[in-house]
């Protein structure tokens, strides 16, 4: 029986001709929240659909509980509550009606927290769900995957669609899940609220896991590269270069040593603004992808 | 739920509605056949034969092959298909559209079980409403002093009911193998199309599949003269209805197999 929770080696899946997992590694322990990122298209949808036997696999090996999904997904299921990327949930039916429909599956469910996160989401239970705004259909699938008492939760951008108040709140929930001892997968695309709720963090790109050594590398890149911008008819100062110009105006820049040093010592009244050693996803994933090879964690390119 | 029971009402109206005017008219329609040649003139083989049967001396024999006519090889046939493919459809089709496939099948319950969870209550409501319409027959007859035969009224209606669920499966499985139900819609809706064509030429009759549900196949059955061991033995009778039970089978299986693959 193995120890994880998680267990995924050597996993592939291909749609047809196309490559979507290549040699995936991924272990997740009992009880810790594990973080996925990846740009749009990495394969973070269909890896957490083969987690779950919604996807069959290629080929690799898949073990939750020490359970294969490809051939006991129905006790997976029991023990698993699933968060689908697209928000899917019967518009005609009232929320209570759903919701009830939805945790009838599951033999036991947390009724306390399912209060918890019908007062705070405010969701109104008696209207019709194709009524609901997008947020609050997100926010009733999310009520109907968290309220199941099971031992793991695969959640596929469960910020999505939210504003910041329940993206917070939502974080608070699933801290105290892990609290419980509840083992958490979660693909998003904020990196800083996963870093801070995560117990770790793994990038998915292009189908395969990027080594946690070329994320560092790539991390302590991205504070090298200031983001500024420059007022109207200043040169840039010199020991710098632009890496890109945004819509907006702004400069990323490649600086030839310390970024601070050098807008310390660059013109003041040349930078309008400057913001030195912020983690953008987006500019993550460019510089990962910079490399024409992507050295992925167990990866056939 | 609410949907489905709605077009199940809906259909039972129509059924009903189309029944009462060809039951409640008979006594002038069957003096009109006594006077008029018109059948007689008509070049299509099934016609004429349809025109001898319900022109008939005994008028409670033209009568019994004018219910078989009107009740079962008209109405059932084409309400019945239509409410089965409008019915199918959307049952898994329509859930890939809205995104509520891979909900469900998430959920800690068998791919059997959701198909059958899904399809029984769409099977009640294709095949509850023959049953009840062509029942309502034999009150409506008795305001005109004509009797139709419980029993045999029975055999037709179930005939007419099994033809009706195997639509609905075979709708089912294109709902489940097709994931737009725009083209389940169009590939059933052609299919069905090109069925009636391939009954509506002669030549080629016998191989169109509502050559089991056409007037020659209930006509007798009304009439008494197929009894029931003949519509189930297809060694030593015609056997049609075991043809449709075997029919509902195959799409049965065939949509279990599909929804066993799908992905969301």
């Amino acid at each position: 029986m193995s120890p994880h929770a998680v267990d995924v080696r050597a996993l592939e899946k291909r749609f047809g001709a196309r490559h979507v997992l290549r040699a995936l590694e991924l272990q997740i322990a009992p009880g810790e929240l594990l973080g996925l990122i990846g740009p749009n298209g990495a394969g973070k949808s269909t890896l957490l659909r083969t987690l779950i036997g919604l996807v069959p696999r290629s080929s690799g090996h898949v073990h939750l509980f020490g359970l294969d999904p490809a051939t006991e997904a129905l006790e997976i299921r029991r023990r698993a509550s699933y968060l689908p990327g697209e928000t899917g949930v019967y518009q005609q039916m009232r929320g209570d009606a759903f919701l009830d429909f939805a945790l009838g599956f599951y033999p036991r469910h947390d009724d306390a927290l399912r209060s918890e996160l019908l007062e705070a989401f405010e969701l109104p239970l008696n209207q019709r769900i194709r009524s609901y705004s997008a947020g609050m259909k997100q926010k009733i699938a999310l009520v109907a995957t968290l309220v199941p008492n099971v031992d793991l939760y695969i959640l596929d951008e469960p910020d999505r669609a939210l504003d910041a108040r329940a993206r917070f709140y939502l974080r608070d929930v699933l801290r105290g899940l892990k609290t419980k001892g509840k083992t958490i997968l979660l693909s998003s695309h904020h990196l800083s609220e996963v870093e801070t709720l995560a117990d770790r963090l793994e990038f998915l790109l292009a189908g395969a896991l990027v080594p946690h050594e070329r994320v560092q590398a790539a991390r302590t890149e991205l504070r090298r590269r200031p983001r500024v911008r420059l007022r109207d008819g200043h040169p840039l100062p010199e020991g710098a270069r632009v890496v890109r110009e945004e819509p907006d105006g702004v400069l990323v820049l490649q600086t030839d040593g310390d970024a601070v040093r050098w807008l310390q010592g660059a013109d003041a009244n040349a930078v309008e603004s400057a913001e030195i050693g912020v983690d953008r996803l987006e500019d993550l994933y460019q510089l990962l992808l910079e490399d024409d090879e992507p050295a992925t964690r167990g990866g056939v390119a | 739920m609410r949907e489905l029971w709605l077009i199940g009402f809906a259909y039972m109206a129509i059924l009903e509605l189309l029944a009462i005017p060809v039951l409640l008219l008979w006594p002038e329609i069957y003096a009109d056949l006594q006077r008029s040649s018109l059948f007689k003139t008509i070049g299509v083989d099934f016609i004429k034969r349809i025109g001898d049967a319900v022109s008939g001396r005994d008028e409670e024999v033209a009568y019994i092959n004018w219910c078989a006519t009107m009740l079962l090889f008209r109405s059932c046939n084409l309400v019945t298909t239509a409410a089965a493919v409008l019915i199918g459809v959307g049952l898994f089709a329509r859930e890939r559209e809205n995104n509520t496939l891979e909900f469900l099948l998430a959920r800690p319950v068998s791919r059997s079980s959701i198909l059958w969870q899904k399809l029984w209550p769409s099977l009640l409501v294709v095949v509850v409403p023959v049953f009840l319409v062509n029942a309502s027959a034999v009150p409506w007859s008795w305001s005109i002093e004509l009797d139709l035969p419980w029993w045999e009224l029975f055999l037709g209606s179930m005939h007419a009911a099994i033809f009706g669920a195997a639509m609905l499966l075979m709708t089912t499985w294109a709902s489940i193998a097709l994931r737009v139900q725009a083209h389940v819609a169009a590939v059933v809706g052609a299919f069905v199309v090109f069925q009636l064509g391939v009954y509506m030429t002669q030549r080629i009759r016998p191989y169109s599949l509502f050559r089991l549900v056409d007037f020659d196949w209930y006509g007798p059955i009304l009439c008494g003269n197929t009894p029931a061991w003949q519509m189930f033995d297809p060694i030593h009778g015609p056997g049609y209805t075991t043809y449709l039970l075997a029919a509902c089978a195959v799409f049965y299986a065939l949509s279990w197999r599909a929804l066993r693959r799908a992905t969301p």
